[in-house]
């Protein structure tokens, strides 16, 4: 799983010359340069990094919710240097599911509602059954109309990870899953990112700076000054 | 495993449509729940029920007026001639869909036993009356009768019994025949047949008038047909009337002759358009508060859902449909609230407006839904376009908020949004335009000041000698509304145009009292005294001294005819529609005077004494206004006036404007002094007699037996009651204005909720006390309501100096009252009310107020 940077053809993502620049006061800031990645159907990949490195900002960019200053990227077989933000939108439309290190739950939707919430934008005839069947998958099947605030830390993730899988989308991004959460819930959710992963056949992007949550995946990627670098297990477990 | 994309997604647009159609409605249901919502749906609620209240009502009070007018003239149109009516009219007239009497009208000499006395005769037919009821004293006591008098009978005015030593059961003669005294009438149902030649009245029936041979060629009689019927009827024969009036027909309705108690009812009907404006105005800013807080609370869920693959046009369609439920629902709320308050204002003006009241149409509540959606458009609609902007983003990086709507974006439209109101609601463009390019100016000013003050105020807290908790929370409130400079001086000029706008319709309701009291004064005359002959002028003018403490000036009377305008026959020199008006019809009275009566206003031309002097023994006269315009005169014109057998020609050399509701003698065309004076006159005065001094009245009628007294107590009550009921309503407008302002504070408080847990989160955990933590925020509330005052005094005073000048007629004047308690009960009002609102929010632990920012 070492040799990294293939490229294919049939990678459902897949980037060349990737940069991001900002500008900080007068001066360019280089965030990323020249980063180069393709994602296979079906893999877990793991982006490491330390806190600063650019992570998120990589993670926008590979989800399209920002663009690139330089270089190529393909989602799904689309450009998305010839999208817009619409049109990025569109794409990303039940194919693509987040989990967000603080949740991202909406405090006045309650549990079942917040797993529909994408479901909202093209709803399905069973778009209920199947809120409450992902809910029940991650062991909430109780607790539907709670409120995000009488949940704890723990079951908000949860409820975010059903969020994520409920339009049986393609890739998942997850930022940080873990970051807000105390080890031994963190490694519950873990376990269940996981083998929901596995169950529905979907591809897995992860960012984080936790390396027992990386050894988990197929294959890690280190974000380190700006540029991506393969890293083998032994590494990871150093 | 397959993209869902692919198998059981619909992807029919319809479908999708369908879809944010049925999301936007839970998600309004659920959105509920949040503060800023009910702020909205308050506010929306209250545009809503004002407008629709304001316009259900004067929609009502119009067709009630109708009638009233409908019962004065005795029916909703009426025609007048010097001879009988051919049946083709009365064909046309019942086919539009009216209901016909006929009247005649004629002034004769009536006699029993050896007195004579000439007397106004109303002859009217088995229909009479269409509206109302005469009351008549048929011998047992005043009855309300609605009819007029049997064949053979005759009802006699009370000063025709006196004058013929009558009594009921009696016989008099009339002409040929002899009727058979009846009853005495107190009042007639209507005022149709006039009392302009103040003969005495006697009634009797159609069918007596062939017996009594009275008409003959060459006598003056008129005659009337009274036609009840609905508006519609009154439309379809607009063409005839406009024939009849050119034939010199003299043609009366509902929709021109409206009663003369219109002056008080004008401008109440003008403060009730403005206050539902005010209303809708200060709901439009609560709009505007509440939406600050709505778009920021959705932030995240917009980028969430950006996220999740939503577009910019989904994202517009959701929120736009949400914000539409709401405004519906709001609507239907409001108008609710608007009928009811409308059927408030009913009730309160019952005794003057008839029972039977047509129900209120559909138009003001369209106007209402339409209000609603103005509002939210205009007042919401730039702020909610930073929902659209969201960038999915945000989600990884919470700091990545939209730039918020540019302050003058929101201004401006708002105010196009709000000036297209003004038009709709006044029809006038260019008051709508006036008032709107002043209130931007007004408000640029306010800005300018509101910043001015905001930093004197922290220069003045940064003075304050340090020590004491007292001081401490005010330089700490002070700080913290400098610091938030921007918010603060939204909120600031948001309470001044409250505080004004409440302040305003509160003093233009004060003042338009005080107008209505001095206008009809405890003494206001009561009584009429006519026909005083110059023989008897300084006899009765000293018992009548005696007697009373004031009367007006005494006016000399002469009668006569207009013969001649600018040397043509009358006909020919007026106007088509004019040729039928009363004035060319029938005598006027003429007076003349040195200097221009008491309540007369010139607007054009010059009074006698400063007038150039005339050629040619044309002499200067002074006409009202009024009937020039009817008639088609300007200064310049002539008028020949024919008084017995002689001719004056009187050149107009200035208009006058009179105030018609002042129960004062008063005239058409007044003369200079000494040319009327060869000519035989009366004198007519006005004076005020209490209810209880009848014996006063009844001594003089006994003195002078020759002098008619007119008693106008009754039209005067009622004058009095409607001014009474008409203060009313206005104060219950006034109350919603008050609501509507408070549903302005409601929403900016809350919006500002979760920037104020913030900080007071942050001072919990650098070591404030709940104690100081609570003076701080009184404090804070207490200065922005004391500078709001101040500077909505300021904007008070401004706009009501406006109204009174373009609208209500009225001299503007200062009112050192307000700067004193605007700014004090500003103070106190947002002290108590922001105070109890951030309760809640002191309540919580700074872990649950800092996470509170940017979140529900």
């Amino acid at each position: 799983m070492s040799d990294s940077l293939k490229t294919d053809a049939s990678a459902i993502l897949h980037a060349r010359g990737l940069g991001k620049q900002v500008t900080s006061g007068d001066k360019p800031l280089t965030i990323l340069s020249d980063l180069a990645l393709d994602v296979f159907p079906g893999e877990t990949l793991a982006i490491l990094g330390a806190s600063g490195a650019g992570k998120s900002t990589l993670l926008g960019l590979l989800a399209g919710l920002d663009e690139p200053t330089s270089g190529e990227l393909t989602l799904f077989g689309d450009a998305l240097s010839s999208l817009d933000e619409d049109g990025r939108a569109q794409l990303r439309a039940g194919r693509v599911g987040f989990v967000f290190q603080n949740f991202q739950l909406l405090p006045t939707l309650t549990a079942l509602e917040n797993v529909l919430l994408p479901l909202e934008l093209s709803p399905l005839a069973d778009s209920e059954r199947r809120g409450r069947d992902w809910l029940t998958r991650v062991g909430l099947g109780e607790r539907l109309s709670h409120l995000p605030k009488q949940l704890s830390g723990g079951e908000q993730q949860r409820v975010a990870v059903a969020r994520a899988f409920v339009t049986d989308p393609q890739l998942v991004f997850a930022d940080e899953p873990t970051g807000n959460l105390d080890p031994a819930t963190g490694k519950r959710i873990i376990d269940l990112l996981f083998s929901l992963n596995r169950e529905a056949g979907t591809t897995l992007v992860l960012v984080t700076h936790d390396h027992a949550l990386a050894r988990r995946c197929d294959r890690c990627l280190r974000l380190d000054d700006g540029r991506l670098e393969p890293l083998v297990l032994d590494e990871v477990e150093a | 495993m397959s993209s869902i994309a692919d198998t059981s997604r619909p992807t029919s647009r319809q479908a999708r449509g369908l879809g944010t159609l049925r999301w936007s409605l839970r998600g309004m249901r659920r959105d509920l729940r949040a503060a800023d919502v009910r702020a909205l749906f308050v506010a929306l609620a209250l545009a809503v029920a004002a407008s629709t209240m304001i316009g259900f009502f004067l929609d009502r009070l119009e067709r009630g007026l109708e009638r009233q007018a409908g019962q004065l003239l005795g029916g909703d149109l009426v025609l007048e001639q010097g001879r009988p009516f051919d049946d083709g009219l009365r064909q046309e007239l019942v086919e539009a869909g009216f209901t016909l009497s006929d009247q005649v009208d004629l002034v004769s000499m009536i006699s029993h036993a050896d007195r004579f006395q000439p007397a106004s005769l109303k002859v009217v037919d088995d229909v009479y009356p269409h509206y109302g009821v005469s009351h008549v004293d048929l011998g047992d006591g005043i009855e309300q009768l609605a009819q007029g008098p049997a064949a053979g009978e005759a009802w006699l005015g009370p000063r025709l019994m006196q004058l013929l030593e009558v009594q009921v059961g009696d016989q008099v003669q009339v002409g040929e025949t002899q009727l058979s005294v009846a009853g005495v009438i107190e009042r007639e149902a209507d005022q149709s047949g006039g009392f302009g030649n103040f003969n005495p009245r006697l009634m009797m029936n159609l069918a007596d008038l062939e017996a009594t041979n009275l008409v003959q060629p060459g006598s003056r009689v008129e005659f009337e047909i009274l036609a009840a019927g609905p508006p519609e009827a009154l439309t379809r024969v607009e063409a005839t009337l406009a024939e009849l009036r050119r034939d010199g027909v003299e043609v009366r309705d509902v929709r021109s002759d409206r009663p003369q108690l219109g002056n008080a009812l004008a401008r109440a009907e003008q403060y009730l358009s403005l206050a539902g404006l005010a209303a809708v105005l200060l709901a439009g800013v609560a709009v505007a508060m509440a939406t600050r807080r709505y778009v920021d609370r959705h932030l995240d869920t917009a980028a969430l859902l950006r996220c999740f693959g939503a577009t910019q046009r989904q994202l517009t369609r959701l929120f736009a449909l949400q914000l539409l439920w709401l405004a519906l629902a709001a609507s239907v709320v409001g108008a609710l609230l608007g009928l009811a308050g409308q059927a408030g204002l009913l009730w309160l003006l019952t005794a003057f407006l008839p029972l039977e009241l047509p129900p209120p149409g559909p138009l003001p509540l369209l106007l209402g839904v339409l209000t609603a959606l103005a509002v939210l458009a205009g007042f919401a609609g730039p702020t909610l376009l930073r929902l659209k902007r969201v960038s999915a983003l945000k989600v990884l990086r919470r700091e990545l908020d939209p730039l918020p709507a540019s302050a003058w974006l929101v201004v401006a439209v708002a105010s196009l949004v709000f000036g297209g109101l003004l038009w709709l609601y006044s029809g006038d463009p260019q008051l709508a335009f006036g008032l709107l390019a002043g209130g931007l100016v007004m408000l640029v000013v306010l800005w300018g000041l509101g910043a001015l003050l905001l930093g004197g105020v922290v220069r003045l807290a940064a003075w304050l000698p340090q020590g004491g908790s007292k001081r401490q929370a005010l330089r700490l409130g002070a700080q913290q509304l400098a610091r938030r400079r921007g918010a603060s001086l939204g909120q600031l000029l948001a309470f001044s145009v409250t505080f004004a706008a409440m302040a305003m319709i509160a003093l233009v309701r004060g003042d338009l009292l005080t107008t209505w009291q001095d206008q009809l004064p405890e003494d206001t005359p009561n009584y009429f005294a006519i026909n005083i002959q110059p023989g008897e002028r300084d006899a009765f003018i000293d018992t009548l001294d005696d007697a009373v403490d004031e009367r007006t000036t005494l006016y000399p009377m002469v009668r006569g005819r207009i013969s001649a305008i600018n040397n043509q026959t009358p006909r020919d020199a007026v106007p088509a529609d004019a040729r039928g008006d009363g004035s060319l019809r029938r005598e006027l009275n003429l007076t003349w005077r040195e200097t221009l009566p008491d309540g007369n206003r010139l607007v054009a031309g010059q009074w006698f004494d400063a007038g150039p002097a005339l050629a040619d023994g044309r002499v200067p006269i002074s006409v009202e206004d009024g009937l020039a315009e009817r008639l088609g005169l300007s200064l310049g014109d002539t008028m020949t006036f024919a008084i017995g057998s002689d001719e004056i020609v009187g050149e107009l050399t200035s208009l006058r404007n009179l105030d018609w509701d002042s129960f004062r003698p008063n005239f058409f065309v007044i003369f200079p002094p000494e040319v009327l004076e060869r000519y035989g006159h009366s004198y007519i005065t006005a004076f005020h007699l209490d209810r209880e001094r009848d014996d006063i009245s009844r001594a003089l009628v006994r003195e002078f037996p020759g002098v008619s007294l007119l008693n106008v107590e009754a039209i005067l009550g009622q004058v009095r009651e409607l001014l009474t009921q008409v203060t009313r309503a206005v104060e219950f407008v006034l109350g919603f204005v008050l609501l509507a302002g408070i549903s302005v504070l409601y929403a900016a408080l809350t919006a500002s909720r979760p920037t104020r847990a913030h900080e007071s989160g942050l001072l919990r955990v650098f070591g404030a006390g709940d104690r100081l933590i609570s003076r701080v925020q009184g404090a804070e509330f207490a200065i922005l309501g004391f500078a709001s005052g101040l500077m909505g005094a300021l904007l008070a005073e401004l706009a009501a100096a406006g109204i009174y000048l373009a609208w209500f007629d009225l001299a503007p004047r200062i009112h050192w009252g307000l700067w004193l308690t605007l700014p004090l009960g500003g103070a106190l009002l947002i002290g108590v009310i922001g105070h109890a609102l951030s309760r809640s929010v002191r309540r919580q632990t700074p872990m649950q107020s800092l996470g509170l920012l940017g979140e529900a």
